[in-house]
């Protein structure tokens, strides 16, 4: 996205900004809006990534039973909780520091949910594999 | 969705693209509510609480998906796009508090 035709808007920012909005995004130039709809979509991306945390940990203290002794199930469901939350919380983080990002022309800032993301579902799929086969 | 609205088509279809965005995200919400209901033999009649606020965060997308993509698509081709906070932050936190909710309820 960032690697698309540069874009130079004419008209000098932020004007008619209100509230929230102007506080979180600060200064800059109000970057492509195509830009800002991608950044949107991704962040939703993240959303529904978190959303399918939340999911698993629901499902698994919902239906897991007596696969796993109890600890270790209402364990892993409240990691898949945490981490879900962790990740719908960093989602918002990103979207404002992409938005600001592209209102100054910088780099876009890496994403460190994504880690989260990957350790945290190779936690708990390693968790549940360990149980099943040595229990 | 409202073409009649929008006076610069975008090729990319970017409004709409964005708008079922926001509808998976609907869906996932809902899928969510209906996992949470799963809990009420354990767990009791609290778990309604939980199911109620998910769908009132899929109901809240829903009741605003029209007026939201007439904005996206009256942004595209103005030189500014006028992101707005709000949503997104309400959004997440809508998600943080839903697993909070999931936690307490666990561990009470």
């Amino acid at each position: 996205m960032a690697d698309q035709e540069p874009h130079s808007p004419t008209t000098p920012p932020t004007t008619g900004r209100t509230g929230l909005s102007a506080r979180l995004l600060g200064g800059g130039i109000e970057p492509d809006p195509r830009f800002t709809l991608a950044n949107e979509r991704t962040f939703l991306a993240w959303i529904r990534t978190a959303l399918a945390f939340l999911a698993g940990g629901v499902a698994l203290e919902a239906f897991a039973g007596d696969v796993f002794p109890t600890v270790v199930r209402t364990g892993l469901a409240i990691t898949l909780l945490l981490v879900g939350m962790v990740i719908a919380a960093g989602a918002t983080t990103r979207w404002i520091r992409v938005e600001r990002a592209m209102r100054h022309s910088l780099p876009l800032p890496l994403p460190w949910i994504a880690p989260v993301l990957a350790t945290g579902a190779a936690i708990a799929t390693g968790i549940m594999l360990g149980v099943l086969i040595f229990r | 969705m409202n073409a009649r609205h929008s006076a610069v088509v975008d090729p990319g279809l970017q409004p709409e693209r964005t708008t079922l965005a926001w509808s998976r995200t609907l869906m996932a919400f809902v899928t969510v509510a209906a996992l949470f209901l799963r809990w009420g033999g354990e767990h009791g009649a609290v778990v309604v609480l939980l199911f109620g606020g998910a769908i009132a965060v899929a109901l809240a997308i829903g009741a605003t998906q029209r007026r939201r993509y007439t904005h996206r698509a009256q942004a595209m081709g103005q030189p500014t796009g006028q992101p707005k906070v709000g949503p997104a932050v309400a959004l997440s936190a809508a998600v943080v508090l839903l697993g909070a909710a999931g936690l307490a309820v666990i561990l009470i």
